[in-house]
């Protein structure tokens, strides 16, 4: 008699916990839907035309035809794409290098009041780049770096190395000191240390931080638009709204190029995935 | 080969002193092991060596050259780290060959020693493996080998052992034990709290606590003829039964009554000490044997028995303070609630004045 009463609530409990698993899948799928299908949506009506994508927005497109891929890459995007891979690549690596020797100096040598070093650095966070437009640009064209690739490289890398800088930090602070002191009892300097012992075990953060810029630099569109002038500096972002601005009725073109513009991102996020979530958790999950 | 000389050796974080002076000479080729309980400096003193600390003030020396102002890896010194601190990222091979790198040797040479180290640790199966994928004492022996390529004059231990399991713990122990007879011209430190292992490896010992040296001294020396109070309870386990006691002339010798009443001559020791005075009374468990018919120095009833097999330990309520605790044969009936009375040899007992030095010396009888 007691089997039957026994199983009947375990029954319900499974219940709940399909109901529950299915309620949170179904969330999750529509989650995914809300971020993947505007991005499939914009990359479908590269390949249609006007009176397609405005006849039937929704549907598969007729015809799988590049021309308005080729066209967006002809009419500027070539020129866009290699200007924002130019300045993210260049802004990535010196950010990056620079955050993790002060992350390097900040957590293994001895200096006076510390604590105060750490608070300058990494109060840069704080600082709104709208604020500081005025006197960079000032600053910049009285320095000769207006409108050159330079001025988008430095304030890139300026306004990325406190956060840089306080993710590789958490990450190297709990790396043990032992390995450092292994390293200098085999000889080693400071700078030997660093390059050939701490930097290859911070490669998650590292690799996490790298993602972080690439998705601001590429994406950012405030100091592109304000420090570079000229056609041939333009990075994506502001390179994009001139398209817009001649392809207006073509928006064929426009989803094209905007397609191409979005791709690196989302095919360097998904490969490096995995480093990126390690990253984050060992560096600040702790 | 190389001579170690400390001389007046302090070390000081901010106002707090941890190292009080300390002098030490060892000498080429000896195995040296500091012990003493936690935060009684020795790690500390080991890393002043190592040149990972710096020396506050004193002196060190290194075959007669001044050290104290010479980089960790120019004084000649590899170290064995209570982590092992291996690199992660490198295979045994680039962990060992990390040094010799660093130092500009030929390729050639580099695999040279390094393959000639694993040979010797049986590390050669290894050598294409990362750190995480050696057991404990697989990395133990890399560590080691990370410090021989090196070909150092003096080697440095920091608790090598305290990470392996207690029967790894006693092969690796063998092992160091070994790599020292096959070293003979190498000059070991070896820092552990591990008394076992300090009896076991050292040819001589430095007890330290709060920083100061209590004794130095082999590690019978230490045993038989413990210089204080500490020394004689951090030495030998379980520790030394001590009892507060009086001594007064009796003839050419003294007797001494302890705190619970037994009294007994002591014909072969000088009375150097406070004779009449109030001292403390030492006696080890293992010295304690059950007294034949009503004599005995120690008599009361037992208050707890531990069975260790081939011996047991027999705590014993004499009346007064702390139990004593004797280290009786495991095949000996002894009942819990039984009353019991242990005697020792006059010559297997040690005396300390008040303040806890020592103030007679065991004899051999």
């Amino acid at each position: 008699m007691s089997a039957p009463s026994a199983s009947h609530p375990a029954g319900q409990v499974n219940v709940w916990a399909v109901v529950a698993r299915t309620f949170l899948l179904a969330l999750l799928v529509c989650l995914g839907i809300v971020v993947l299908y505007p991005l499939i949506w914009m990359a479908l009506n590269g390949f249609k035309d006007n009176s397609q994508i405005f006849g039937d927005p929704f549907a598969l497109p007729a015809g799988w035809s590049w021309a308005n891929y080729v066209q967006a890459w002809n009419q500027g995007v070539r020129n866009y794409v290699t200007v924002s891979l130019i300045v993210t690549v260049a802004s990535g690596i010196c950010t990056v290098l620079i955050s993790a020797w002060t992350a390097f100096g900040l957590t293994r040598s001895r200096m006076p009041m510390k604590p105060i070093v750490v608070g300058f650095v990494l109060g840069g966070l704080m600082l709104s780049p709208t604020v500081a437009l005025i006197p960079l640009v000032k600053m910049l064209q009285s320095m000769g770096l207006y409108n050159t690739y330079w001025a988008l490289i430095i304030l890139y890398t300026a306004f990325r190395v406190p956060f840089t800088t306080f993710l590789i930090r958490a990450y190297m602070l709990d790396l043990p000191r032992d390995l450092d002191e292994a390293a200098t009892m085999d000889g080693a300097s400071e700078g030997q240390v660093f390059w050939r012992i701490i930097l290859p075990l911070c490669r998650p953060i590292i690799i996490s931080c790298v993602i972080l810029h690439v998705l601001f630099a590429w994406n950012e569109y405030l100091f592109a638009m304000i420090f570079t002038s000229g056609a041939d500096l333009q990075t994506l972002p502001v390179g994009l709204t001139s398209i817009m601005a001649r392809h207006g009725t073509n928006y064929a073109v426009v989803f094209a190029a905007m397609t191409i513009s979005a791709l690196p991102i989302v095919v360097i996020f998904f490969a490096a995935q995995r480093y990126f979530i390690r990253g984050l958790a060992e560096g600040i999950g702790k | 080969m190389a001579d170690l000389t400390l001389r007046d050796v302090r070390k000081s974080y901010g106002g707090m002193e941890i190292l009080h002076g300390i002098d030490l000479d060892i000498a080429s080729g000896e195995f040296v092991v500091f012990v003493g309980p936690s935060g009684c400096g020795k790690s500390t003193l080991l890393r002043c060596i190592a040149g990972l600390e710096d020396i506050t003030s004193g002196e060190m020396h290194i075959a007669s050259e001044r050290m104290n102002e010479v980089s960790p890896s120019r004084r000649g010194i590899a170290m064995v780290f209570q982590s092992y601190a291996l690199y992660p990222h490198m295979s045994v091979y680039d962990n060992m060959a990390f040094s010799l790198k660093i130092a500009g040797e030929k390729k050639v040479e580099i695999d040279r020693r390094v393959r000639q180290a694993a040979e010797r640790l049986q590390l050669t199966a290894y050598l294409d493996r990362v750190p995480k994928a050696l057991s404990g004492g697989q990395r133990q022996r890399v560590a080691i080998g990370r410090a021989i390529v090196r070909n150092p004059k003096v080697f440095l231990f920091d608790e090598p052992l305290s990470n392996l399991d207690a029967a790894l713990r006693v092969a690796t122990r063998i092992e160091i034990a070994k790599l020292k007879e096959s070293m003979p011209g190498t000059t070991m430190i070896y820092v552990t709290h591990d008394q076992v292992e300090a009896m076991t490896l050292a040819d001589r010992i430095v007890v330290l606590k709060d920083g100061k040296v209590e004794q130095i001294g082999t590690p019978i020396e230490l045993y038989r003829r413990p210089a204080n109070l500490f020394v004689a309870q951090f030495i030998g386990s379980p520790a030394m039964n001590i009892l507060p006691a009086t001594c007064e002339a009796n003839g050419e010798g003294m007797l001494v009554r302890h705190a619970a009443g037994g009294a007994v001559h002591m014909a072969m020791t000088p009375p150097t000490g406070p004779a009449g005075g109030e001292i403390c009374l030492g006696v080890r468990p293992e010295d304690l044997f059950v007294a034949a018919g009503t004599d005995g120095l120690f008599e009361g009833r037992v208050d707890l028995v531990e069975q260790l097999g081939e011996v047991q330990l027999v705590y014993l309520d004499i009346g007064r303070g702390a139990p004593l605790i004797a280290k009786l044969p495991g095949n000996q009936e002894v009942a819990r609630g039984s009353h019991l009375r242990l005697d020792v040899r006059p010559g297997h007992l040690h005396l300390f004045s008040k303040e806890g030095h020592s103030i007679a010396r065991r004899e051999t009888s």
